[in-house]
């Protein structure tokens, strides 16, 4: 596979026939579930795994992780919601403030990775938790309403039949998409997830471009928050729960490795609808909550699982190939 | 009848090489057997096989005509093969005794441990040993030498050991250690054990060795009794031809100009008051044991390291570089002595990885890279540096060595530099490479770059270099102009001390 271009490969094609298998298989236990009005449920549902996850497909290719999505968005929301309702904020500036506090938080986060030399699972795993803490902090454990029109709207209104968050989310897809194959940037992402040694040797500056991502990721996190709080109509200090692990789970079944440097954008995006339309389909079909769990930590060991094969038979293709070149 | 240990065709294959190559030969009890052969050679890889540390792809091992198979070093010690490592593999904080019998320790019937039976064995050891050490001692209190007997006789404690195999056993030894280990090869011998020594040294060779079997590119060339052959003998089959015509073929730069780099006094953590001077078209070599700082110096000045003190010219003008990013950009590139950890990224294409260090000549004012360019720039670099890849789209890690390297290569030369640093550009590549590579560092030279080869090969360094720069721990510990180097000269100025 080439990374430098977004091509249609063996990965792509076995992720779109488990997608239609997948929607498939409930359409057949649901008949409500092949419906214009749930395939829309699906995608507004998943437009909150779909951001986080795309700064997820840029921090794992480069060999780091995030595990404070959930809570951020989770503070995000209730951040803006509190900025707006309680203090008058008009919602653009709210949600401005609420972007800069989250950007901080993705600095913060590789501020632990870069200096204090964290692996990137523990250190986010200081700010999920803190994160979490001070979304309650805040607003003292109590949900914060929202009544600002365009706050409600951007979480609620629709634009050519589909909601404004979904539209983000696909623009979100196309322009990090772009960025990771067409762009200098990218480039370096891949690069210094490959080697980040060589990658420093050759020029390049690692450090910076870790930064950059995780502050991508803050932001991601922020406009997910935001837009969730409104589709609510309220900040929900304890909502977002496991965030991350759906949207992991995602990029890795889209064919990013945990062993960094490949994977591209295209994979994430059918890793997302296929995650989503398992999990509303396990609603759908009255799987009990707690057997979801159950359900989501065996697609993650799936995805795991493929990721091994993956690198295992790249290995021995490679083996193969130098025992012919002798 | 003295015991046997027969290579039959093993071969070893990791990705982009053919480790080792049918090699097939015999060793027996009661020889002291060299292994020599240049870096990558395969001779490590060989011992490995050997152990059970790596499973041959193709060939089998004989043991006094018995075929015998180790799925893991434990294995292999099992049945009497131990190998004694450059890197110690004993526990510091464990006794002389509790290392010679480590996972074997004298018990009673409950599994509780007979210290004192174990201290009684193992001082019987150390008594036929002639060493004066006591075996309780704990192990991290030895100096290196000792904590090489003590694996030493962690072998030798085993009944049935057949085989014991020294890989460079001599590297951080001063010459009386030397002498005691030659001593105690010499009666591991007596007692009719197979003892390979893997060296690079022929005094060594000379002194302990009864044959030497000899490897190139991982195949195996032939045995010469020691006594009957000599050092360039044995250097031209294990060069595989007169590496001298080589040298002496080269087209040579005759002019060189002024003071390109200056380093006055360079500090850091790793190298102590560096100075030298580099001009343009002089290759510059860099020679001393590895670990004497050589590798840590050219860090410093790229950035790669944090310089502690001294300053740094480029052309008559103070540089500070803070990253080996900021030294490209001045025009200081540093082809690291690691291709694998260092240099490739194995993750991507040779178009990629040639154009890696480009993107901001190739990227236009909002970061997009021109597809064009990058196909451009891989097609020259793939013609110039005659890299043999079917496409450019190639992965880097299916080419062989030789080619990854001229890809890294060409990775920077893409980028104009004045000041080429190569860290042992040709380590694990094939002879033919290596001659391309040199005629290519000539060729840089006679472009007026500066260029500083760092590199262990002797022949290398006094072949390439207009003027020789030795280092010891940290420090400088001479200069030596090419009409006046010897290898001599050279392994004498970079030579520790005794301490």
């Amino acid at each position: 596979m080439k990374t430098g271009k977004i091509k249609i490969n063996g990965n792509i094609l076995v992720l779109i026939i488990a997608w239609l298998i997948v929607v498939g298989v409930f359409s057949g236990l649901n008949r409500n579930y092949f419906t214009t009005t749930n395939m829309v449920n699906i995608l507004t549902a998943a437009a909150l795994v779909g951001l986080v996850a795309v700064a997820h497909t840029y921090l794992i290719i480069e060999l780091q992780n995030d595990l404070c999505p959930g809570s951020l968005c989770a503070f995000a929301g209730v951040l803006s919601a509190l900025l707006v309702t309680n203090f008058g904020m008009n919602f653009w500036l709210a949600m401005i403030v609420t972007l800069v506090v989250c950007s901080l938080v993705g600095m913060f986060n590789a501020f632990m990775v870069n200096r204090i030399h964290l692996e990137a699972f523990i250190a986010t795993l200081v700010t999920q938790a803190i994160i979490r803490g001070f979304a309650y902090i805040i607003c003292d454990g109590k949900p914060v309403a929202i009544t600002d029109a365009t706050f409600i709207a951007i979480g609620k209104d629709r634009f050519l039949g589909l909601p404004i968050s979904v539209w983000i989310m696909l623009i979100a897809f196309v322009v990090f998409g772009f960025i990771l194959a067409k762009t200098k940037f990218g480039r370096s992402v891949y690069a210094i997830g490959g080697n980040p040694q060589a990658a420093r040797l050759a020029g390049l500056n690692p450090q910076r471009i870790v930064t950059i991502s995780f502050i991508m990721m803050g932001i991601m996190c922020g406009i997910g928050g935001v837009i969730f709080a409104g589709r609510m109509n309220s900040g929900q200090p304890a909502a977002n729960i496991n965030l991350e692990f759906d949207a992991i789970t995602a990029v890795i079944l889209g064919g990013v490795s945990f062993s960094g440097g490949v994977g591209n954008m295209l994979g994430t995006v059918i890793g997302v609808l296929l995650i989503q339309s398992f999990n509303t389909g396990l609603t759908m079909v009255n799987v009990s909550s707690f057997w979801q769990y159950v359900a989501r930590g065996a697609l993650l060991l799936f995805a795991l699982t493929a990721d091994y094969i993956r690198k295992t038979r790249n290995d021995q293709k490679l083996l193969e190939l130098s025992k012919k070149n002798g | 009848m003295v015991d046997t240990l027969e290579f039959r065709n093993i071969t070893k294959y990791f990705p982009g090489v053919k480790a080792l190559d049918q090699v097939s030969f015999k060793a027996f009890g009661g020889e002291v057997l060299a292994f020599l052969g240049e870096n990558g050679a395969g001779k490590s890889t060989l011992l490995k096989t050997l152990n059970g540390d790596y499973q041959p792809d193709e060939g089998q091992y004989l043991i006094n005509g018995e075929e015998a198979h180790f799925k893991n070093p434990h294995e292999a010690i099992e049945a009497g093969i131990s190998i004694i490592y450059q890197e110690r593999q004993i526990l510091p904080e464990l006794s002389i005794a509790e290392n010679i019998y480590l996972g074997r320790m004298p018990s009673n019937k409950f599994g509780v441990i007979d210290s004192k039976k174990a201290n009684e064995r193992a001082a019987k050891i150390i008594d036929d040993f002639g060493l004066p050490l006591k075996p309780s001692e704990k192990v991290k209190n030895l100096s290196i030498a000792y904590q090489q007997m003590v694996e030493i006789m962690k072998a030798y404690s085993r009944d049935n050991l057949k085989v014991i195999c020294f890989d460079e056993p001599t590297a951080s030894l001063s010459d009386a250690e030397i002498e005691s280990l030659f001593k105690i090869i010499r009666k591991l011998k007596e007692e009719k054990k197979i003892v390979i020594y893997v060296s690079h040294r022929m005094s060594e060779i000379n002194e302990i060795t009864d044959k030497v079997a000899i490897f190139k590119d991982g195949k195996y060339v032939t045995t010469k009794v020691t006594k009957e052959t000599d050092g360039d003998e044995l250097i031209r089959l294990m060069v595989g031809r007169d590496l001298g015509s080589v040298y002496s073929e080269l087209d040579r730069n005759k002019e060189i100009g002024d003071v390109l780099l200056e380093v006055k006094n360079l500090s850091s953590d790793y190298v102590e008051d560096v100075s030298f001077t580099l001009h343009k078209g002089e290759v510059l070599g860099f020679s001393g044991l590895v670990g004497a700082g050589r590798t840590e110096t050219m860090r410093a000045i790229i950035g790669a390291d944090r310089m502690l003190s001294g300053e740094v010219y480029l052309d008559g003008e103070r540089i500070k570089c803070k990253s080996p990013g900021e030294a490209q950009k001045k025009g200081i590139v540093l082809v690291p002595e690691d291709r694998k950890t260092q240099g490739i990224l194995a993750n991507l294409s040779v178009r990629d990885n040639i154009n890696i260090s480009l993107l901001d000549m190739h990227a236009n004012k909002f970061g997009v890279i021109s597809k064009k360019d990058e196909d451009e720039a891989a097609v020259k670099g793939i013609k110039d540096f005659n890299i043999k890849t079917p496409n450019p789209e190639k992965k880097i890690v299916e080419l062989s060595g030789g080619n990854q390297q001229k890809c890294i290569v060409a990775r920077w030369m893409a980028t104009m530099p004045k000041v080429l640093i190569l860290d042992e550009p040709t380590k694990g590549i094939d002879i033919g490479a290596k001659a391309e590579f040199y005629s290519m560092i000539c060729e840089f030279a006679k472009q007026g770059l500066g260029i500083i080869l760092i590199s262990s090969e002797l022949p290398e360094v006094m072949g390439l270099s207009d003027r020789i720069i030795v280092m010891r721990s940290r420090k400088i510990s001479g200069e030596v102009m090419r009409e006046d180097a010897t290898e001599d000269k050279l392994l004498g100025l970079g030579m520790m001390e005794e301490n």
